[in-house]
């Protein structure tokens, strides 16, 4: 995640030195926060809109030419119609791709509330964020996505300002204390997309319409759809490899992964994959565990 | 057990969070990347069995159903059943390739997406690969597939048990039609429609049938934590499914060691709201 840039609102700034503080902390992760020596000092956001744009860059209307080349690096795959058969109807070729400039823009609006609510931290003198919450929504329906990062500053009690970014956790209360006890430190909540988009072939489509491998062999057996396939395992690839890139040699933990499908029309659809988690880093090695007791609750 | 045996509770919780504060001010120690969907707790329950996560990974796959497989007709549906079970076998294929490549000897919370359509069946699995800490790399053939969650995990291995892998089964059955008359003389009537109750049964000897020849050939004693799905399909209300799918268990020592629980009792009082007749 990136470094905040430093505009903050006035009226934030007026706020923040008002003296009591904001949060939204239960009252049992309030508790936890206490004991291990955090004292809350404000609920800190960042808000970011986007608008798509170019979302339907590459669309329907460009088929019927040649396939789209791919930008390099990205994840590209055509499919070649075997029968020989041209039409206006038919498909001559299908093709899954990455969509990079979706993904570029939803890390760009992503990235941005992030590091708005960094800024915030950092004006009150935080060391960390704890209990982030994400929300990614419509405002309207002209394709405006607007990214909320919301999440509770803390101070060590007593420690001097931290020389480094606030580090941040979707976790808090006493799932956040058993991060610690097992060794591990937070450095930063992980956000990650992936978008592909699917040109169904002639093949694709005969199979998701259960006619088999032409339109004439409704009788064959099943069959897999591997272009379908090949499409989700590549968005799915795709999201944990830009994970990755993030991890800088520290662990992720309670990876959270959405899959959504859309269809624009027929045989044109996206695969988006979410992928949320915890950036952790280990302090220090595991102590050694006594095997849990089972136990059984009379109640 | 006493605080004083209990290590997570030994420690100076403040002090271990300023050293682990201290600990971001220097770059990371490299170490390899993991990532896993498992919570702090499922990963301590892991740890404490010499066990550790690898990597998050997934497996799927997406099989056409022919068309006109749906209509009206008797007995079961096999062209159904055949693309469910072709979709549960490559998915599965694909997550042993998945885990066998990050490291993992087996793959353990497997979430389990499974969609009918009229005309393909989609299947997605997704869950984090584990091994005994520090194992060597085993073959795709070796790692096993658990919808287990680590917690169960845990409570298996520590009672002599091991997960050997998915047992699934599927059938998809007519429901045969009345004859008219039939129809006609039951129409006033509370009645069982026996087409749809033998075509459940049907339906079901189908599937337990085939997930116990899986499990008995991974060389399984039994499936433990087995999901059931069954019903008429919402797009063919004349064709009923079952399907069954859980994980096959083995003993893995001599004899079952016995847990022997500890009974607790709880000494929070239940939730009382404020009531004011109390008061009177």
């Amino acid at each position: 995640m990136g470094n905040p840039s430093g505009d903050l609102p006035e009226a934030v700034e007026r706020r923040f030195a008002a003296g009591a503080f904001s949060s939204g902390l239960s009252v049992p992760d309030f508790a936890a926060c206490l004991d291990m020596g955090f004292e809350p000092i404000g609920l800190v956001q960042g808000f970011c809109a986007m608008q798509w744009g170019w979302y339907t860059m590459g669309g329907a209307f460009r088929r019927g030419f040649s396939p789209y080349g791919g930008a390099p690096g990205d994840y590209l795959e055509n499919y070649q119609c075997p029968h020989g058969m041209r039409s206006a109807e038919h498909r001559a070729w299908g093709q899954n791709y990455e969509q990079s400039w979706i993904e570029g823009a939803w890390r760009e609006g992503f990235t941005s509330a992030y590091s708005r609510m960094l800024e915030e931290a950092i004006a009150l003198g935080a060391h960390g964020v704890v209990g982030v919450l994400d929300t990614v929504g419509e405002i309207s329906d002209l394709g405006v996505i607007e990214f909320h990062i919301r999440g509770t500053a803390i101070r060590v009690t007593g420690a001097p300002p931290s020389p480094v970014t606030p580090w941040t956790t979707y976790l808090a209360g006493q799932r956040l204390t058993k991060i610690f006890e097992a060794g591990y430190v937070p450095v930063s909540i992980i956000a990650s997309v992936a978008s592909v988009r699917v040109w169904a072939s002639c093949i694709t489509e005969y199979l998701l319409e259960g006619l088999g491998m032409s339109m004439w062999a409704a009788n064959s057996g099943p069959a897999e759809v591997e272009q379908m396939v090949s499409a989700r395992t590549a968005a799915r690839e795709i999201v944990r490899a830009h994970a990755r890139q993030q991890l800088d040699g520290d662990a992720l933990h309670g990876v959270d992964v959405l899959v959504s499908e859309r269809e624009f029309e027929r045989g044109d659809m996206e695969i988006q994959c979410l992928l949320r988690g915890n950036r952790l880093r280990r302090f220090k090695d595991f102590d050694p565990l006594p095997v849990p007791q089972p136990t059984v609750r009379l109640s | 057990m006493t605080t004083a045996d209990d290590p997570m509770h030994a420690l100076d919780l403040k002090a271990e969070v300023r050293r682990a504060m201290a600990s971001l001010e220097t770059p990371a120690p490299y170490g390899g990347s993991t990532t896993s969907d498992l919570s702090i707790d499922e990963e301590l329950n892991l740890h404490s069995i010499g066990w550790e996560p690898v990597e998050l990974v997934s497996g799927l796959s997406v099989v056409s159903v022919p068309w006109g497989a749906w209509n009206w007709g008797q007995g079961e549906i096999s062209a159904a059943s055949e693309a469910h079970e072709q979709a549960f076998r490559y998915a599965i294929a694909r997550l042993h390739n998945d885990a066998a490549a990050a490291g993992g000897h087996g793959v353990v919370g497997v979430h389990i997406a499974r969609s009918v359509h009229p005309r393909h069946i989609e299947l997605a699995l997704l869950g984090t690969a584990v091994r005994p800490i520090g194992a060597s790399v085993v073959t795709e053939h070796d790692v096993f597939v658990s919808d287990l969650s680590a917690r169960d995990f845990t409570l298996l291995m520590v009672s002599g048990w091991q997960p050997l892998g998915l047992a699934y089964g599927a059938s998809f059955v007519y429901a045969p039609r009345r004859s008219v008359g039939a129809v006609l003389q039951q129409r006033s009537q509370n009645v069982e429609l026996t087409n749809f109750t033998e075509a459940m049964y049907s339906a079901r000897e189908g599937a337990m049938e085939r997930m116990q020849a899986m499990a008995l050939a991974l060389k399984g004693t039994g499936v433990v934590d087995v999901t059931v799905i069954e019903g008429p399909m919402p797009f063919a209300p004349h064709a009923v499914e079952f399907a069954s799918w859980g994980t096959v268990v083995r003993r893995a020592t001599d004899v079952h060691r016995r847990l022997h629980p500890r009974m607790v009792v709880s000494l929070d009082d239940p939730v009382v709201l404020f009531d004011a007749r109390t008061l009177s």
